[in-house]
């Protein structure tokens, strides 16, 4: 295609025939009125409508009609454009054409200093993310050498924004016409836009995805209450544009599927339906997508093939990976079968209309795709009025093709905007093609030219098996021929011009004299007519999309069964203690039968001899399943991990692997008061928000010592920097969160008249999160290793009037466990983690044994994806460490996590009436040697030994088949990446959004 | 409680003028010929002796058998009827002595500047006083081979004794193996748009294998030499020509696994051996041909890879063996999971080994690649008196519970500032019994 870029010429018909009156003039007026009929065309008007034979007039910028048989008027210039189609031009909502780049600099974090306030000069909102107050029409400017690779692409009008912040402000529509900024512009304020990406802004916060959304949320919530005022509290122009634009389009930029789930959830909340700019994988999560309702803009950017010749290094290459390779082409198809209304963006796409065309080849309907690019984004931005369709009274954008647009072997020659033509490629190159009789010297050689118009080759045949080489070089009306006889020891050099029956013209011989020589057409070259893109190729045949869209997925989800586990030793964590060649009934997701011989029908009976059941594993901190982990303001309580819970993390296979059926995805330990945590169930393959443990109860995390007074980076200023910080933090926080109560208190008092008069107090969240805790509505897990601190944090809750729900890590528990007994605190422990940083040198593996002792409800946690895979042997450590009984042991992964969690009425033992999580133990689960066989989450065998060998088999075979199937792209001359994919990264408490940090960790 | 009284007493006695626990008082050497009858003797030859007797003297081993037939006159005897014997746990490749609180950076010596570093020595960093020994020795591990980091050359490592006054006395061997980082032929860079790890072709490997080259075929030359300057990079090179010292790989790829002993096959390297990962299993056959030992990560681990078996880091160790490959496992990731070596060894059991040929990944396997198996790795008359006794099957974390613990005959103090702190707070909540 780069060709084309190059023969892009901008060749206008005329000046500018409709420039504005209102601008001055420098030498007389020439306006024109660019008249033109074209005629004899396939005319697309729409998707539906085609006119055969058809004429459409033009006439400064417009369109005057368009129809079969339309006399053409006096002084139209006619263009018959016999053989060609035409079409509206193509439309991308997804552009920053003619807007200058916003400035990118790095991120704020660890290490640094931070960046706490906005420095954003000017009565702005208080975070430098939130730039609603920008207008993309301020900067804009056209941009000839960026609309030419969208011209040639088709595009004829764009929707321009700057791609920057969280809140962005509008986009300019205009067309990628050559008039002034005046004359292309179509509508300066044509959308809104959004995103999850804090673009140029070094403030520190937000630094997540949840963060990203929070700020959004509050920031609607800030609009709403200054909106209300009058007059305003203070200025804040980010807030008046906020409010001031809340009425056109709504456009959210969304990374993929996962991304766009959030997006539409933050929309569904302040009652905004965004248009979602997707990720091309929305194929993985059809069922999602189409729930949120929403348009979409998507990319066409498929990946290239891997490198996968060599075995070693193809290993690097994740199944997942290889599979969106072979599926992203199938997107678009997926996206119209589901009866998503999209369009679709040529944004960064080098590819753009060679991914196009294979997504029609892969199912997507031609009526679909010119829907997508041009009808659908026009009527999304309110343009459809005026752009769109070849309809009277309509822009002049159109595109001239060979054929049919969206075959493969169809040329693009000419994408007119506003009545302007610019040439793809010459559609009226002449064809050479064909047999020449060369006469040089007297002497005939059978010359023979082929290739297409623009791009002809030529050679000599002196038999049926020897073909001389000819330099053949035509250029307009000029022709230059260089060719070396058979048999000669000299070239040819001729010059000369087009002629009626071929090539006319004087040239030099080997003595270096001045020759006449002809060329003259014999035959005409036999050109295979058919064209290939009108063969209906059938759509390629292509492997299972599978839930989630990783190793160990599956096509179809297990479902719950009614599940008879026999003759097991049960340990059933409840006053029965274990029992030996017990039965254990599963139904309807519940534990529906305990006792020995049990006949109950069964969808599934597993013959556990020799066996051992527990209830599932759960883990009371963990950052398995979540996109992010810490945000870094002080106080971030206003984060929530539920809003980035993630359903493709391996972590979660590997953790059922070892018997784990719940966890809690806790917040990292960045700050004092950390954000809200997430209760998931590990139902591998669920989307997301099926994952979380409906009706749980809400929980915090908070942490101290260390992490939050920064003490590994020594440019950091933000507050606290010592622990006597941290307490002034929790005593602030909670005051004001007592002051804010009060304030609505008195509001939510007043009279239904008085409210009415009063501006509501501002809607704060992380002061609605204080207040939660301090009633008792949500809950604490604090991080915590030295006593001194423990203490004080206990201290500031029975000041305000609460309890700390759970110490978490907790490694010098055991020095004031008395005091934490007394208090009511729970505690979630490693097993003999120690010394990895100064503030554990004194954690002892006896900590958990000593804190139970002292009546203290205590468990045993990760905060790994390693650990949690063997939480069992970690509570076996913790007989060896301080000799507590193997059943004690169990509990502190089990019941006492779940006790933690409050969810003890529901999980932790195998109880009648409780959840169906169970698990089902090779041998005695606390040690060593044995492996979950079966780990069961609401009746639902989640983790299979022996589905597992399945699952292993799959991957296998999937892999093979993909690596054979790139490998012949690679050979068919399709594009090719070297290029390694794909390992997560694991969160850690510590772990800002992309950095890793080495040491110390936890 | 498992505090043996005069170890109470020791404790005690240690802690009068102290309110913070010391690591233990090492012990004195062994005074009188001990025995110890009736145990479950695990040779770590792959022999188990049930109701056995293990004699020694002078700190040296002078009979493992049969309780039948040995005479107990002339030593003390001690009652370990319905316990384990096993040869000290060895733990390859650890920064344990050099190592104390990784987050501060006073607090380590393990990682010396410099790409080149031939000629740092371990040994006299290694710290008696360190904290973490009393927890290795308390699980089992009683010899270690504290191992130098960082650059491409990190120095010399020297196998140590989890017991000593100070570095001469806790050296078992010095500057065993010398240690080499290989680099990657592939690099792995992060990408913050797809939030993962790439790979690509390492673009500094040529660089660093040349410069490896020349100091290598420098090295042979300077031994050859006649007259020369001295050069204390180029005199710690020489043992590895001789067989004296070994030669341990560090490279996570395949492809550099085998580049890399080539390399030293070609320099006359004459003992090698490689740490690495999972990586090692596409090799299996190369390692076996060329008899190189290799040291493998902690078992408990994360797959490296999305597809991987979730079992993979488990049943590595089980997975090369089986394959021929002589493996050792050693601990990775925290400093303070050192102690949890003989629970790697239980997770090989659990994955595909016998406890008998899962016990040679912690004794005789190490033992012989280090160079040290004619005194230490199994228990075997006149090898070292360097052993312990569990209650309990010492793989296993429910029941790993030692009685006692002998370095070179000595009977090791068990009990450390951990154990010091247990009852302390078990005390002072009424818990003790």
């Amino acid at each position: 295609m780069k060709k084309y870029l190059l023969l892009l010429i901008a060749v206008a018909f005329s000046f500018y025939g409709f420039s504005q009156e209102t601008f001055p003039v420098n030498g007389v007026k020439d306006n024109r009125a660019n008249a033109v009929a074209i005629t004899n065309a396939t005319i697309h008007v729409n998707a539906t409508n085609v006119v055969q034979n058809g004429t459409m007039l033009i006439r400064n910028g417009k369109i005057e009609a368009v129809g079969a048989g339309i006399a053409i008027p006096a002084g139209y210039t006619a263009i018959n454009m016999n053989g060609t189609h035409v079409y509206p031009s193509f439309i991308d909502l997804y552009s920053s054409y003619g807007i200058p780049r916003p400035e990118r600099r790095g991120r704020g974090g660890f290490g640094g200093a931070e960046q706490i306030q906005s420095e954003t000069k000017g009565a702005y909102n208080g975070n430098e993310a939130i730039k609603s107050e920008y207008n993309a029409y301020s900067e804009f400017t056209k941009d000839e050498k960026e609309g030419a690779a969208l011209i040639k692409n088709g595009f004829g009008a764009v929707l321009s924004q700057r791609m920057d912040g969280l809140a962005r402000g509008t986009s300019t529509f205009v067309t990628l016409g050559k008039g002034s900024d005046n004359e292309v512009t179509l509508n300066e304020k044509a959308a809104n836009h959004f995103s999850f990406d804090k673009g140029s802004s070094r403030q520190s916060y937000p630094g997540s995805a949840m963060g990203y959304i929070a700020l959004l949320r509050q920031t609607y919530e800030d609009a709403k209450w200054y909106d209300a005022q009058s007059p305003k509290p203070f200025k804040d122009m980010s807030l008046d544009a906020w409010n001031a634009n809340r009425n056109l389009p709504q456009i959210f930029d969304a990374s993929g599927w996962l991304t766009a789930l959030r997006a539409d959830k933050v929309g569904d909340e302040f009652g905004v339906q965004y248009v979602i700019k997707g990720g091309g994988d929305e194929y993985q999560r059809m069922a999602e997508v189409k729930k949120m309702n929403a348009s979409m803009i998507i990319p066409v950017n498929f990946p290239a093939a891997y490198d996968v010749d060599d075995p070693w290094d193809a290993q690097r290459v994740s199944l997942s990976d290889m599979k969106h390779w072979e599926l992203a082409p199938a997107n678009l198809s997926y996206l119209e079968k589901n009866g998503i209304n999209f369009t679709i963006t040529s944004f960064n796409n080098s590819n753009f209309l060679e991914n196009l065309r294979k997504s029609v080849e892969y199912g997507l309907s031609k009526e679909a795709a010119l829907n997508a690019l041009t009808v659908n984004p026009a009527k999304l931005i309110k343009m459809d009025g005026r752009i769109g369709t070849l309809e009277k009274g309509k822009v002049a954008n159109f595109i001239v093709t060979s054929g049919d647009v969206f075959d493969a072997d169809t040329k693009m020659y000419e994408n007119w905007i506003q009545g302007d033509k610019n040439i793809i490629s010459d559609r009226n190159t002449p064809d050479y093609a064909g047999k020449y009789d060369l006469n040089v010297e007297g002497k005939s050689y059978a010359l023979t030219v082929s290739g297409d118009p623009g791009s002809h080759s030529a050679e000599i045949a002196v038999n049926d098996s020897t073909k001389t080489a000819v330099t053949l070089k035509i250029e307009g009306q000029v022709v230059n021929v260089n060719f070396k006889p058979e048999g000669a020891d000299f070239t040819y050099r001729l010059s000369g011009w087009i002629n009626s029956d071929g090539f006319k013209g004087q040239g030099l011989n080997a003595k270096g004299s001045w020759i006449s020589w002809t060329a003259s057409k014999t035959a005409n070259v036999q050109r295979d007519n058919k064209k290939k893109g009108n063969e209906s190729k059938e759509t390629p045949s292509l492997g299972d999309i599978i839930y989630p869209f990783t190793a160990y997925g599956s096509k179809e989800l297990p479902k719950q069964q009614t599940i008879l586990i026999k003759n097991a030793t049960v340990w059933t964590n409840e006053s029965d203690g274990v029992l030996q060649n017990t039965d254990v009934l599963l139904k309807d997701g519940k534990i529906a039968k305990i006792g020995k011989n049990l006949s109950d029908k069964a969808d599934r009976v597993i013959d556990a001899t020799g066996k051992h059941v527990t209830a599932g594993v759960i883990d009371e901190h963990s950052h398995l399943g979540a996109s992010a982990i810490n945000d870094v303001a002080t106080n971030s309580s206003m984060v929530r991990i539920g809003d980035v819970v993630t359903s493709e993390d391996v972590g979660v296979y590997r953790a059922l692997a070892g018997g784990v059926t719940a966890l809690q995805i806790l917040h990292g330990s960045a700050n004092p008061i950390g954000g809200q945590s997430a209760l998931i169930k590990l139902r591998w393959g669920q989307a997301p928000e099926e994952m979380k443990i409906a009706g749980a109860d809400g929980y915090i995390k908070f942490a101290l010592g260390e992490n939050v007074k920064r003490s590994r980076s020594t440019n950091s200023i933000r507050y606290p920097l010592t622990r006597m910080g941290v307490e002034q933090v929790y005593v602030d926080a909670f005051t004001n969160g007592r002051e804010y109560e009060k304030e609505w208190k008195a509001y939510n008092a007043l009279s239904s008249k008085e409210k009415a008069k009063t501006t509501a107090p501002r809607k704060d969240l992380v002061n609605e999160t204080m207040v939660e805790i301090l009633n008792g509505k949500r809950f604490i897990s604090c991080h915590s290793y030295v006593q001194s601190e423990i203490n004080m944090l206990m201290k500031v809750a029975e000041q305000f009037g609460f309890k700390i729900n759970t110490f978490t890590h907790i490694l010098e528990g055991y020095k004031v466990a008395d005091i934490m007994a007394e208090h009511g605190v729970g505690a979630s422990t490693f097993s003999d983690w120690w010394n990895y940083k100064w503030e554990v040198r004194y954690a002892i593996p006896y900590n958990a044994a000593l804190m139970h002792r002292a009546g203290v409800v205590t468990a045993v946690n990760s905060d790994s994806e390693e650990t949690i895979r063997r939480l069992n042997q970690e509570a076996g450590k913790i007989v060896k460490y301080g000799g507590v009984t193997e059943e004690e042991a169990l509990k502190m992964v089990t019941l006492n996590p779940a006790t933690l969690l409050h969810l003890n009425n529901r999980m932790g033992s195998i109880k009648v009436g409780k959840d169906a999580d169970v698990v089902v133990w090779t041998e005695n689960p606390l040690s060593v040697y044995t492996k979950a066989d079966k780990t069961i989450v609401d009746g639902i065998v989640y983790f299979d030994l022996e589905k597992d060998l399945e699952h292993r088999a799959y991957i296998d075979q999937e892999r093979a088949r993909l690596i054979e199937k790139m490998k012949g792209v690679k050979k068919s001359g399709g594009r090719f990446a070297r290029r390694g994919s794909a390992e997560q990264v694991e969160f850690h408490c510590e772990d800002v959004l992309g950095e890793e940090s080495d040491l110390a960790k936890y | 409680m498992r505090l043996k009284y005069i170890q109470l007493l020791v404790m005690n006695l240690l802690l009068v003028g102290s309110m913070i626990a010391q690591v233990p008082i090492p012990v004195k050497d062994q005074e009188t010929p001990i025995a110890l009858k009736g145990g479950t003797i695990h040779t770590g030859t792959g022999q188990v002796i049930e109701n056995g007797v293990i004699a020694f003297d002078k700190g040296k081993i002078t009979y493992v058998g049969a309780a039948a037939g040995f005479n107990l006159s002339g030593y003390t005897n001690v009652d370990v009827a319905g316990q384990h014997v096993y040869p000290g746990f060895i733990l390859p490749n650890t920064a344990v002595g050099l190592e104390e609180v990784s987050s501060v950076g006073a607090m380590m010596d393990v990682n010396e500047t410099g790409d080149y570093n031939q000629n740092v020595r371990a040994q006299i960093a290694y710290n008696t006083d360190s904290e973490f020994i009393p927890t290795f020795r308390y699980n089992g591990v009683l010899i270690a081979e504290a191992t130098p980091g960082s650059g491409i050359i990190s120095g010399n490592s020297s196998v140590m004794k989890m017991e000593g006054w100070n570095w001469e006395d806790a050296t078992f061997k010095a500057d065993v193996a010398m240690h080499i980082n290989w680099p990657g032929k592939n690099r792995r860079s992060f990408d913050f748009n797809t939030f993962s790890f790439e790979y690509g072709p390492n673009p500094t490997y040529e660089k660093t294998i040349l410069e490896l080259t020349d100091i290598f075929q420098d090295a042979v030359s300077y031994g050859k030499l006649a007259s020369k300057e001295k050069n204390l990079k180029m005199e710690a090179m020489q043992s590895l020509f001789n067989g004296d010292k070994l030669m341990v790989i560090h490279a996570e790829q395949a492809k550099s696994v085998v580049e890399a002993v080539k390399f030293g096959q070609e320099m006359g390297v004459k003992r090698m051996a490689v740490a690495s990962g999972t990586e090692l299993l596409l090799i299996a056959d190369f390692l076996k041909e060329n008899n190189i030992p290799v040291i493998v990560p902690s078992a408990h681990d994360t797959p490296p890879r999305t597809d991987d078996d979730y079992d993979l880091p488990y049943k590595l160790a089980s997975l090369l063996s089986a394959k021929g490959v002589s493996v050792s496992l050693s601990n990775s990731g925290m400093l303070g999971f050192g102690r949890n070596l003989p629970f790697y060894a239980g997770t090989a059991v659990a994955h595909g080994m016998t406890k008998e040929d899962a016990l040679k990944l912690i004794t005789m396997n190490p033992a012989k690649m280090l160079g040290i198996s004619d005194r230490l790795g199994s228990l075997e008359n006149g090898k070292d008196a360097t052993f312990f006794v569990s209650k309990g099957d010492a793989l296993d974390m429910r029941s790993n519970d030692l009685s006692h613990a002998f370095i070179d005959g000595r009977d090791v103090t068990l009990d450390g500032r951990q154990q010091y702190l247990f009852k302390k707070y078990a005390d002072k909540y009424g818990q003790s019994k």
